[in-house]
């Protein structure tokens, strides 16, 4: 109520404290405000099933169920970042799933098994980058839902459609070993390695993002295409690599879901392209481009995973999942929506 | 004043608790479903039969599924979920036997029993509770053995026989056709779907135009298959069988359209799994396939299936 009468009379008494909440408050809120939304939702779980949410093996159960996710999720962002949309990666993680998985029960030795999917993921990224750019698609959209055709396709064609099973220990490490901490009261501490290699994969595009001309010129090219093509920027190549990053992430997904659940089948990664979307928009990146940022979308990855994970051990309906889910975006982007209204008026 | 605030936490957690429908994990049972029982009355069944026999064995049965038959991955996160709850049994219906494998293993290593049902997982030792549907594609063939003349041309549509499924009914089918001296001279696949069991059809129709019998390995390649029939003016001379008694199924069967369809009895599914976890929860012993029988629906019963 006050928030709002201050900002309709845009105020003269209440200046000095606008003008506070634009310069102090909102830049920390737009990096950190997601980390506050996490503990909210937390604290919620944790009073529902006090018993249960915060245990290790709870919340190393949450890391699991999020890790493909977070992988999507993070090349996904790349792609929004330069305002295009990559809808082919839950195909592509089926793609790298079964070619992994048939070449397994072919025969092929564990090395190779292990680089498939995620140069199945490179090949199918930089087809999509090649023909965003090169073919001069009007949208990404159009390019990437062919490609989410295609990819399901060719998962279903190599594998006849049927799940492959049993994969040797070095092709499942990334997508369900743990490592053994110790024990505390009596329960065994087990650090699952996909956790790992999540904060390590966010921490490197962390690094590439922020700290490097690559990253900058990707901000730039969603801020504005024309203006990063007259300072010199080849656009075109950038987006295939852009492209070709993001179905690499989609691979590596595919190798961590193969591994997690010790086979390929055909139906995985059905519908993940919209989740990995989802907690981009949620994580709070702009489908116009150019905004958003690593730690954001780690934290729509985990505000998802701690959504399904705690109406699960509530045995709430999994309908009630999707409703909450469709409900927590729109009200994300209302909020942000809110916050740049906060932040522009004069 | 430290128990009085703790009082009054758990007393809104037990609230706030009871406003989302949780009850204490303390001996629960978990039932996981390929599907939602809501919409699909093959999972609703199940659901009944393992909530009512819970009550009447006194044990608290949770039922889940994830939002579709697809959705792997909800499925194995709500069994990890409801194993860090620690659920006392668990039934299920693996959407991918394979992939489900890790996590059942997990289970079976927390001393928490497992039974299938409806699909066999392929977790070794565990009890598969289910249609045995080579029997059942049997009972199917011998209707049409007592309606169709002897010698007489039938054609068998086969699901995907890849699957398990798929092969015990067009097995079952195959051999009690033969058994019975009827000329079988089409086993094509319609892929368990309406509109490729309507093209099979139209095919087999083309080139064996005398054929009298057809039995379909699901109902919707069935009811696809009526379609080609109806088009090609051939339908009150085929006596056509069906599988699942679903309730369109049913509804063709009424009609005069399809001559009769199998039904599964899911209702036991989900009460004997129910039955069957608890004597593992109590030491007990079980056979590796309990089968839950199959009912053959004529036009005498099907307005049950509706």
């Amino acid at each position: 109520m006050t928030a709002s009468s201050d900002l309709e009379n845009g105020g003269l008494p209440e200046q000095a404290d606008t003008d506070g909440i634009r310069t102090r408050l909102l830049p920390f809120m737009d990096r950190f405000g997601i980390l506050l939304v996490i503990v909210l939702i937390g604290l919620v779980m944790w009073f529902l099933q006090p018993d249960v949410f915060f245990t290790w093996r709870n919340i190393t159960n949450i890391f699991k169920q999020t890790a493909a996710n977070g992988m999507l999720s993070i090349g996904m962002f790349i792609v929004i970042l330069t305002a295009g949309i990559d809808l082919s990666v839950g195909s592509v993680l089926a793609l790298g799933m079964m070619t992994l998985a048939v070449a397994n029960a072919g025969g092929m030795p564990w090395p190779i098994v292990l680089v498939l999917s995620p140069l199945m993921g490179i090949a199918a990224g930089f087809i999509n980058g090649v023909g965003i750019t090169k073919l001069r698609m009007p949208h990404p959209f159009i390019m990437t839902l062919g490609m989410l055709f295609i990819a399901r396709g060719l998962a279903n064609l190599i594998s006849g459609g049927v799940p492959y099973s049993g994969l040797p220990d070095p092709v499942r490490f990334l997508g369900s070993a743990r490592i053994y901490l110790g024990e505390l009261d009596g329960t065994r501490l087990n650090l699952p390695v996909v956790f790992l290699a999540t904060i390590v994969v966010y921490f490197v595009f962390w690094i590439l993002l922020e700290h490097t001309v690559f990253g900058r010129r990707i901000y730039a090219i969603g801020g504005n295409p024309q203006a990063a093509r007259v300072s010199g920027i080849n656009v075109d190549r950038m987006l295939v690599a852009v492209y070709t990053i993001c179905g690499f992430m989609a691979g590596i997904a595919g190798l961590v879901m193969a591994g997690r659940t010790n086979s390929g089948f055909p139906n995985a990664g059905q519908g993940m392209e919209l989740e990995a979307i989802a907690a981009v928009i949620i994580g709070g990146a702009s489908f116009f481009g150019g905004r958003g940022h690593v730690l954001g979308i780690f934290g729509g990855v985990i505000i998802m995973g701690l959504i399904k994970n705690g109406l699960n051990l509530n045995d709430v309906s999994s309908f009630w999942q999707q409703i909450l889910i469709g409900a927590i975006i729109i009200l994300a982007v209302f909020i942000d929506v809110l916050r740049r209204d906060l932040g522009t008026r004069h | 004043m430290k128990n009085f605030f703790g009082a009054i936490t758990v007393i809104a957690a037990g609230f706030l608790a009871g406003v989302v429908s949780v009850a204490s994990a303390a001996d629960t049972i978990v039932v996981s479903m390929k599907g939602p029982g809501a919409g699909n009355p093959f999972w609703a069944a199940v659901q009944r039969g393992a909530e009512e026999k819970g009550k009447e064995l006194g044990v608290n049965v949770v039922v889940l599924a994830p939002p579709t038959e697809s959705d792997v991955a909800a499925q194995i996160s709500q069994i990890e979920d409801q194993l860090a709850k620690g659920v006392k049994g668990i039934v299920i219906a693996p959407t991918d036997p394979n992939a489900l494998a890790p996590v059942i293993d997990e289970a079976i290593a927390d001393g928490v029993p497992v039974v299938f049902i409806d699909t066999k997982g392929t977790n070794a030792g565990v009890t598969y509770i289910g249609t045995d549907n080579q029997a059942g594609a049997a009972l199917a063939a011998k209707h049409i053995c007592d309606n169709v003349a002897k010698g007489s041309d039938v054609a068998i549509l086969q699901g995907i026989v890849t699957q398990s499924t798929g092969k015990a009914r067009a097995d079952g089918s195959h051999e009690g056709l033969m058994a019975c001296g009827l000329n079988i001279v089409a086993e094509q696949t319609g892929e368990w779907d309406r509109a490729k069991g309507l093209a099979v059809m139209e095919n087999i129709i083309t080139a064996n135009p005398n054929i009298k019998a057809v039995f379909a390995s699901n109902d919707n390649m069935g009811l696809g298959a009526i379609e080609a029939l109806k088009s090609a003016n051939m339908l009150d001379q085929v006596f056509l069988v069906g599988f699942d008694a679903n309730p369109d199924a049913a509804e063709s069967v009424l009609a005069g359209e399809m001559a009769a369809t199998v039904a599964q009895n899911p209702y036991n599914m989900g009460a004997i799994g129910v039955e069957s976890v608890l004597t593992l929860m109590k030491g007990g012993k079980l056979a590796p396939v309990i089968d839950t029988g199959t009912v053959l629906v004529d036009k005498a019963i099907a307005a049950d299936y509706k």
